[in-house]
């Protein structure tokens, strides 16, 4: 099997995405630049700061300060975090950087997610989606799609990412083989998306960059085609 | 959104230009040249950072056409920083159009900002302040509140209206400590400086005094007559006689200002008006004609009555006649007064004002050029010339707010 495939033109319908929540801004002029969720907590990347919010009072109930460029992932017990060139491996009881690994080389990359032991990595103007050995940072198969990737996400094996470009944001779940569009939320005019993490169930939190919004979207329930 | 764009602007904004380049120094994608260019322009590296802007601009796709209005932004405002004028001002406009379309308003209003600034260096005023009005100071950001408010002291300025221009240096001087960059902070002190600076001279009786600009408007003010030697004309009552262009009737009217209220021999107006010592009767019949032309020419002003041994100025309803004379004497400081009203002159212009030739106006204005005193705008016979502005103008917009993608 060819370890790059290519994508084809989106014959998804798109569909208005329906915004449950808004949390946010936190602190004057922070972007959010990704987003994760730990199970309990909805995390945001806020360049200096990582804050974690308490989903259901909106609150931040703790603050983590760390290089966080872009996007975050939960592997179940340990953040990830995109730092410049680099990807770190923090412990989130007590923020404490514990290994890092390059970040694809020479890539913009934006979003992050964990899945089946990988890391998975978008490359914002290549438009593709990279799977990365967590342990190294090889990039070991590359995804690609037809818009900026802004956030990447797993959830019950729908590979979704987030997308913005020419100020227009969509979430698109896409076929983690071929890059087929088989899902369109289209976000509201003038609402960007910079990062995008699953809570496991039925929302879909992404970052709302400049604006410095975290913004839950519920995610339409899977038809088998 | 991209790691190394995000961190690149952070170190931009916390001030650490080699910061930020080390993230991006590779990249050829869009985001990472323009962050490249407004880096290097941080760093004072103006052709390479416009040359950055430039190819950012060009590289960015169809569909990113605010990234894109943002470099061409970013672009003129490094051309402007290099003083290069040149380039045609509807891009400008168009990306103008294009921020404001995206509600991206500050950068819209910069770019307005821009448009009129460039027209202030070329001497256009009348086009500066309609570029200016259409831009509302309130609601900017602090570093671009200062800058409007600089643009509009310099105009007001430039039409002898100190009133209008302290209040808006005290504004900007507000507005630049607010936005706490030093360079901006120090320009508007200068300018204010500018302001308490001996502007003119007053001759009056035989005897000299300096003026500031504010002195110069409340000597206009008063109701004496005015020759002003240094913008060359007749001032009095709120009119304005323009003699600039008319050398030989300037200098009769200086001798006769300078005299009242005794009156001038035709002798010494011969003297002086055709620069000869040897006055023949072909002479005295010229002087007959051209006390004719200033007759007619202010008579609104003044009369100007023949004695036994020559003429005298009488004003009408002034008391009194003053001479405005430009801060120092001599050819260059007589060059920069007159420039000084801020709009272009051509070298042919000035040579006919002070009734010099051409030649040596020319030499003048090169010293001057070197000096940083004027600025030539445009090539060979187009070439105008402009006094150097009172405020160096800090580019301010050099920072991650114009970022594309940001």
């Amino acid at each position: 099997m060819s370890t790059t495939t290519h994508s084809r033109p989106s014959q998804a319908e798109a569909h208005a995405a329906e915004i449950v929540r808004e949390f946010g801004p936190f602190a004057a002029s922070t972007p959010v630049h990704g987003v994760s969720y730990d199970g309990t907590r909805v995390w945001a990347a806020t360049g200096e700061r990582l804050l974690a919010i308490d989903p259901s009072s909106g609150e931040v109930t703790r603050t983590l300060e760390c290089t966080c460029d872009a996007g975050t992932a939960f592997d179940g017990k340990h953040l990830w975090q995109i730092a410049g060139s680099r990807i770190d491996k923090i412990d989130p009881v007590t923020g404490e950087v514990m290994a890092s690994i390059p970040a694809p080389a020479g890539g913009s990359n934006s979003g992050l997610t964990w899945a089946e032991g990988s890391l998975w990595v978008g490359d914002y103007r290549g438009r593709s989606i990279h799977r990365i050995d967590p342990a190294t940072g090889a990039v070991q198969r590359t995804v690609e799609t037809n818009r900026f990737v802004t956030g990447v996400t797993w959830v019950d094996g729908e590979l979704w990412h987030g997308t913005w470009e020419a100020d227009e944001s969509e979430l698109r779940r896409i076929h983690p083989e071929s890059g087929e569009v088989l899902t369109r939320l289209e976000m509201p005019p003038g609402t960007g998306v910079s990062g995008l993490e699953s809570d496991g169930a039925d929302l879909l939190y992404c970052g709302g960059g400049a604006s410095g919004k975290v913004r839950a979207v519920r995610r339409p329930r899977a038809q088998r085609a | 959104m991209d790691a190394l764009i995000a961190a690149s602007a952070r170190a931009l904004s916390a001030g650490d230009a080699l910061g930020a380049l080390k993230g991006v120094a590779l990249r050829e994608d869009p985001p990472a040249l323009a962050l490249r260019g407004i880096a290097m322009a941080q760093l004072g590296e103006l052709a390479r950072a416009r040359d950055l802007l430039r190819r950012a601009a060009r590289a960015f796709g169809p569909r990113e056409e605010l990234a894109r209005a943002r470099c061409v932004l970013a672009e003129a405002e490094v051309a402007l920083a290099m003083r290069e004028l040149g380039d045609p001002p509807r891009l400008l406009a168009a990306a103008a159009v294009t921020l404001e379309k995206h509600g991206d308003r500050s950068n819209a209003l910069h770019a307005r900002l821009l448009t009129a600034r460039r027209f202030l260096l070329l001497g256009r005023l009348a086009d500066a302040l309609a570029a200016l009005e259409t831009v509302d100071p309130r609601g900017l950001p602090p570093a671009l509140a200062a800058v409007a408010e600089l643009t509009s002291a310099e105009l007001a300025l430039r039409s002898l209206r100190s009133a209008p221009a302290r209040a808006a240096l005290a504004r900007a001087h507000q507005a630049a400590y607010r936005s706490g960059i030093p360079s901006l902070i120090a320009e508007v002190a200068e300018a204010r400086a500018a302001l308490d600076r001996p502007a003119a001279r007053r001759i009056a009786s035989g005897a000299e005094q300096p003026l500031r600009l504010d002195e110069v408007e409340a000597l206009l003010a008063s109701g004496a007559l005015v020759l002003d030697a240094c913008r060359r004309g007749l001032a009095g009552a709120g009119a304005w006689q323009p003699l600039a262009r008319r050398p030989i009737l300037f200098s009769l009217a200086r001798s006769l200002a300078e005299a009242w209220p005794q009156d001038v021999e035709r002798d010494a107006l011969i003297a002086t008006a055709f620069r000869t010592r040897r006055p023949d009767e072909t002479h005295r019949a010229r002087l007959r004609v051209e006390i004719g032309r200033l007759r007619a020419l202010v008579k609104h002003l003044a009369g100007i009555e023949a004695t036994p041994r020559g003429f005298v100025l009488q004003p009408r309803g002034a008391s009194q006649v003053v001479v405005l004379a430009p801060p120092i004497d001599g050819e260059q400081a007589s060059l920069v007064a007159l420039l000084s009203d801020g709009t272009a002159w051509s070298t042919s212009a000035l040579a006919l004002a002070l009734g010099d030739s051409q030649r040596t106006v020319q030499r003048a204005v090169a010293e001057l050029e070197a000096a940083g005193q004027v600025r030539g705008v445009g090539q060979a016979r187009a070439r105008r010339w402009v006094a150097a502005p009172l405020a160096g103008f800090t580019t301010v917009l050099l920072l991650p707010a114009s970022l594309p993608g940001a």
